[in-house]
């Protein structure tokens, strides 16, 4: 019996002071890499796009890593650049009826799948009514719900309707090979932004025909932008090369774009210092503090807003959620646990967003640092106050740290916050619409699909199946309706203005209250910094990026 | 003597046709319980028409007894159906595709369990508290104690950015990016190992057949080679059954952590994203391998030890 | 078979693991404990572990109660700080005091551990005893059920459990780490029982006439005692992992509570900066792991003096 306490020591022993060496020996190494100069010998770079892209079919893609690599293999009829204005892509020109109700676009003469096949109008047409089926069943349909027969012909079940006459019906016509015509439900200005969605890219029918469910597998796949697929292989790698015939490929300097799916935050880190990758697409919260002055580190606005939903039907006194809106410490948030810069909310449309001077309410009622002796002032006024708050929040780590911070705000304010964690799925059936009686508070964030604050106010109307705080205002309903028909920009911003006024304003509903506007952060090699970029709607455009010495 | 041999051979195989069907059963039944939509995976709300377009293209509008008909057929003939996340692919793709990966990640980590855990062991247990003996079992037992994800973290710091050895952080593709994943799963199976067959060895060591041959003056090295060594070799062999499924699964943090493409990684993402062919798809299958892999196990053991047969039958 | 030191009963073990190892026969009760217990501090590893395990205890129980500071106060300012005379175990990122919280994080861990621990005993001692006494087709079909799900991976159960309640808290967790993890617990119990139910007290009891439930509850469960004191050391160091584990991939319980595997995933993405907030947690981890495994041979060899090691 005897060795076994003399090991029993040592391993106890050995344990603390290896860990304990491991913890001093915190480690300092950054790679002095230097930007400017000519263009490298070789122009490829490895990217880490952080998940598996769920699809590369342009028809069923719904989120951004799968839209980042659709994007710069594909040829969108419209790009946007950095100030988020329509730039003329596969489309070289288009035109809107005086109704605002047509759209004509004209496509460029010389596109070309990878076979040879040239683009035509027709492709667009076909593609379009492809994702609106029933039967492709798309999460984007919704995108083309604008357009007139659209929402019909998704509606339609195939075993009981005549879904051909309807699929004939739907708004979308090729005139001839190089002419699109597009019949609007109303006036719609925001849609020439809307086409730069990876929902309106056109896919190689024969191909789509012949493969079906595998058509985008690197073997099988046809598609018409600056890079082709070269090998994908699932949650592991996706490799593209530089599509030496494309229209432009005298432009595009990269010969090769290696991308990796590193999930894991840390370990991404680690390989991007290890040299593994040249770009890491998001940097962990908690490594901004180490990583923000070395150089690699970059930073970008990003058109989205992080907000905590509040439950009007639990939380029934305005006056209540205004103080609770008051008391959120917004500064020390950004700047102890988001760490990236992000931009204290003053309303619910992000900065960026254009307009956003015009429509912003700067609501005194979202003070940067929080002022919670007028909180606590709003807060002694109400009648019959809520002082329980059940906040529920989706278990990724992010937003548990936060809300311990707003937890500790609202606890100043006497309320006694149960922060209560579950799984994406179960929160996101839980929020609603309708929110469950027990949830008195959410939070949530929303990214633009496209750029018009239209798509952040429409979601708080009565009918809004993103509106999970059960507020609903007559008035406010109204004015987007007026908003959807008007074509004018000033005037349309007035009308936002006059929304955000009703959430914020002076006399403010306080449905929800947002905290913060996005920021995007990236590792990048000092080499590549310059040429890569992305716009605020986080779209990462390849043809640009090149590899300085 | 292997009449009764086959009878429990085949009593086993009679008996894994019920449970198979009851994990069928089971899987389908829990996952209908979860609450969630598979189809809506962002914040944003799916209108009623691409729900409904989703459910029938899926078959998830049927009653639950059709479709769990035509999952139970789907199982039977291979097929487990295509997954609901992930629209392009079916799970028969999935588990082709990246099952491989992690079965050769645990594969490896128990070679390496077998190969660095057994010899250990064996050492130790020869010079029992020898300092050989104290550094054998102070790994082992703190090979056991430590969480793999610190192992990992503090193998990534040290041996990549640190020290720079010429591994990889992460991937699956040479030799060089499974060296840290493997012995940073294999270690606690090796420290398993180590311990057991010290303990085996030195517990053959003591008795009686083992004293008879001592006394009868057989050389030492006959001893331990012929007698102790197969004796302490029997454990070894029943526990790799279950520990190969606890290496399959028990990879889902390293997977996570080394960015290595197998099924573990799927798993966790599929239950979150309530995509529900690929979880019953991948418990189904789990499950059947570690069923086949207890009646391998059973079956060898059965063979070595006669006695078991007789007391299990 | 001898069930060997620290082997943690849900990974490994085999068929053989349930053919019986301590307590073959009825001993005379108090002699059986009183030589146990001496045999027990005659072991002065196992001695050193279990004061240590209990040191821990009382530390997680005692010292939130007593600490200076508040474990759920926000203080940025004071933000992961390094280990310092203020604060022995330094901050984490919201300025909490690591001591204090560590001691929280252990009521939470150890309280999932013992309490997943007792869900697990209690269904695989039903489930084994069952089986063991009535046997027959019963047995044989409970057996059967058993041998295939013995081994079965107990993640991807805990997992869809979790998915299923939908709340993670301290009951969930209990439930989701229990749910598949019986199963050794079953067979060891079943085996004891068959060896205990052939005995000759046992069946001069049966002969006078004794109901059924009364042998099992009077005469046969109290002599697994020993088996099942040793199954809750055993048994713990792999809940404790096995919830570390589940939060470390995002499945923890909810804050402001944590438990150690929380805090380690926490501490893991600031290691880099404040290698101390996923030390501390880690080693807390495993030092309980380290103790648990010494008590549970030490148990053995105070319990079962055939598997004694010299």
């Amino acid at each position: 019996m005897r060795f076994k306490r003399t090991w029993l020591w040592v391993a106890v022993l050995t344990v603390g002071l290896s860990l304990f060496a491991f913890g001093c020996g915190g480690g300092d190494d950054d790679e002095g890499d230097d930007g400017g100069g000519g263009a490298a010998a070789e122009q490829v770079i490895t990217v880490n796009w952080g998940t598996e892209p769920p699809s590369l079919d342009p028809g069923l893609a719904s989120d951004t890593t799968s839209a980042a690599i659709i994007f710069n293999i594909m040829d969108p009829l419209i790009t946007l650049d950095d100030e988020l204005n329509a730039v003329e892509n596969a489309a070289e020109s288009w035109e809107v009826s005086e109704d605002g109700k047509t759209v004509t676009l004209t496509l460029r003469d010389d596109l070309e799948w990878t076979t040879g096949d040239p683009v035509t109008a027709e492709d667009y047409e076909w593609s379009w009514k492809r994702t609106v089926s029933p039967e492709l069943g798309a999460d984007y349909a919704y995108q083309f719900f604008g357009i007139v027969g659209a929402a019909e012909y998704n509606e339609c079940d195939p075993a009981k309707g005549d879904c051909e006459a309807l699929r004939e019906e739907m708004g979308v016509e090729a005139v001839d090979e190089r002419t699109l015509r597009i019949t609007l439900t109303s006036a719609q200005p925001w849609f020439i932004q809307q086409l730069a969605h990876t929902s309106f890219i056109a896919v190689h029918r024969p191909t789509v025909e012949q493969f079906g469910e595998n058509w985008t597998e690197p073997a099988n796949i046809v598609t018409n932008g600056p890079f082709k697929l070269d090998t994908w292989e699932h949650n592991s790698r996706i490799d593209l090369v530089k599509w030496e015939d494309w229209r432009n490929a005298d432009e595009v300097s990269l010969t090769r774009v290696n991308g990796r799916m590193i999930t894991d935050g840390t370990t991404a880190v680690q390989a991007y210092e290890a040299g593994e990758i040249d770009v890491n697409l998001d940097v962990p919260p908690e490594e901004i503090a180490r990583l923000k002055d070395t150089e690699d580190y970059q930073q970008y606005p990003y058109l989205g807003t992080y907000y905590y939903g509040l439950n009007v039907k639990n939380i029934t006194d305005p006056l209540q959620r205004r103080a609770m809106a008051m008391a959120i410490d917004r500064r020390t948030i950004i700047d102890n646990i988001t760490q990236a810069d992000e931009v204290p909310a003053t309303g619910f449309t992000p900065a960026g967003m254009p307009g956003f001077d015009s429509i912003n309410p700067a609501s005194e009622f979202l003070p940067e640092s929080g002022d919670i002796e007028a909180a606590k002032e709003l807060m002694s006024q109400v009648q019959n106050p809520k002082t329980e708050i059940n906040l529920l929040l989706n278990d990724a780590p992010g937003h548990r740290e936060i809300a311990v911070a707003v937890q500790a705000n609202w606890q100043e304010l006497g309320l006694k916050v149960n922060i209560r964690q579950q799984e994406w799925a179960q929160f996101l059936e839980a929020i609603g619409p309708p929110p469950g009686n027990d949830i008195d508070a959410f939070r949530l964030g929303w990214i633009a699909d496209w750029p018009d604050a239209m798509n952040f106010l429409e979601l708080w109307t009565s009918d809004s199946g993103n509106n999970s705080t059960n507020f609903a205002n007559e008035e406010y309903d109204q004015l987007v309706e007026e908003a959807r028909a008007t074509p004018d920009e000033a005037e349309r911003y007035e009308l936002y203005a006059q929304m955000e006024a009703i959430m914020f304003g002076e006399n403010a509903e306080m449905p929800l209250i947002p905290i913060y506007f996005y920021t995007a952060t990236h590792l990048e090699r000092p080499s590549i910094q310059e040429t890569f970029n992305i716009n605020p709607t986080s779209q990462i455009d390849l043809r640009p990026v090149e590899v300085r010495e | 003597m292997s009449g009764s041999l086959l009878a429990y051979v085949v009593r086993r195989l009679v008996w894994t046709i019920p449970v198979v069907l009851l994990v069928i059963f089971l899987t389908f039944v829990l996952m209908r319980q979860i609450e969630g939509n598979p189809f809506r995976t962002s914040e944003r709300a799916v209108p009623e028409s691409i729900q409904r377009n989703l459910e029938r293209k899926y078959g998830l509008n049927d009653p639950w007894y059709v479709q769990y008909a035509m999952y139970t057929k789907g199982v039977l003939t291979f097929d487990l159906g295509p997954s609901l996340v992930l629209r392009q692919r079916t799970v028969n793709e999935i588990v082709k595709e990246h099952f491989p990966r992690s079965l050769e990640l645990g594969g490896l980590a128990f070679l390496f369990a077998a190969v660095f855990g057994i010899p250990l062991g064996i050492l130790a247990a020869l010079r029992p508290n020898s300092w050989l003996d104290y550094g054998a079992m102070f790994f082992s037992n703190v090979g056991f104690a430590v969480p793999s994800f610190l192992i990992a973290t503090l193998f990534i710091y040290y041996f990549v950015v640190q020290w720079d050895v010429g591994f990889p952080t992460s991937g699956w593709t040479n030799w060089e990016s499974k060296v840290l994943p493997v012995v940073a799963l294999g270690l606690a199976p090796a420290a398993y190992f180590a311990r057991l067959v010290r303990g085996t060895m030195l517990e053959t060591a003591q008795q009686d057949y083992i004293r008879t041959a001592q006394a009868k003056g057989l050389r030492r090295r006959r001893i331990v080679g012929l007698h102790v060594l197969r004796n302490s070799l029997i454990p070894v062999v029943t526990a790799a059954g279950p520990l190969l499924g606890y290496l399959i699964t028990g990879s889902f943090v390293i997977e996570e952590i080394f960015a290595i493409p197998g099924i573990g990684r799927y798993y966790v993402t599929a239950v979150t994203a309530r995509d529900y062919s690929v979880v019953m798809g991948l418990t189904v299958l789990l499950s059947v391998i570690v069923i086949l892999a207890n009646l391998v196990v059973d079956i060898l053991y059965a063979v070595l030890d006669p006695r078991t047969r007789e007391a299990r039958a | 078979m001898v069930v060997q030191p620290g082997e943690v009963t849900r990974d490994v073990g085999g068929p053989g693991a349930y053919a019986g190892t301590a307590a073959g026969a009825p001993i005379r009760q108090t002699s059986l404990w009183r030589d146990a217990w001496y045999r027990y501090i005659r072991n002065r590893a196992a001695v050193l572990a279990g004061v240590v395990f209990l040191v821990v205890l009382a530390y997680c129980l005692v010292w939130p109660a007593v600490s200076p500071y508040d474990p759920y106060k926000v203080d940025f300012s004071q933000a992961r700080q390094n280990p310092s005379l203020d604060h022995p175990l330094g901050t984490d990122r919201f300025g909490r005091d690591m001591l204090t919280r560590t001691a929280l994080g252990g009521r939470v861990s150890i309280g999932i551990g013992f309490a997943a621990t007792i869900v697990i005993l209690v269904i695989g001692v039903a489930y084994g005893a069952i089986s063991g006494f009535i046997g027959g087709i019963l047995d044989n079909g409970m057996m059967r059920f058993l041998d295939a799900l013995y081994g079965l991976p107990y993640l991807p159960f805990a997992i869809i459990t979790l998915a299923i309640i939908g709340d993670i808290n301290f009951w969930s967790m209990t439930v989701a780490l229990a749910i598949a993890s019986w199963f050794t617990t079953a067979r060891i119990v079943r085996g004891q029982v068959i060896t205990l139910k052939e005995n000759d007290y046992i069946r001069a009891t049966r002969a006078i006439g004794a109901r059924w439930y009364r042998i099992l509850l009077r005469h046969i469960l109290p002599n697994t005692l020993g088996v099942l004191i040793i199954a809750v050391f055993l048994e713990l160091p792999a809940v404790v992992l096995g919830e570390a584990f589940l939060s470390f991939i995002g499945l923890g319980i909810s804050p402001p509570e944590a438990s150690w595997g929380a805090m380690a995933q926490e501490g893991r993405e600031v290691y880099r900066t404040s290698p101390h907030l996923i030390v501390i947690p880690s080693v807390a981890i495993a030092v309980l792991v380290l103790c648990a495994n010494f008590v549970a041979d030490g148990l053995r060899d105070a319990l079962d003096p055939r598997t004694r090691e010299t």
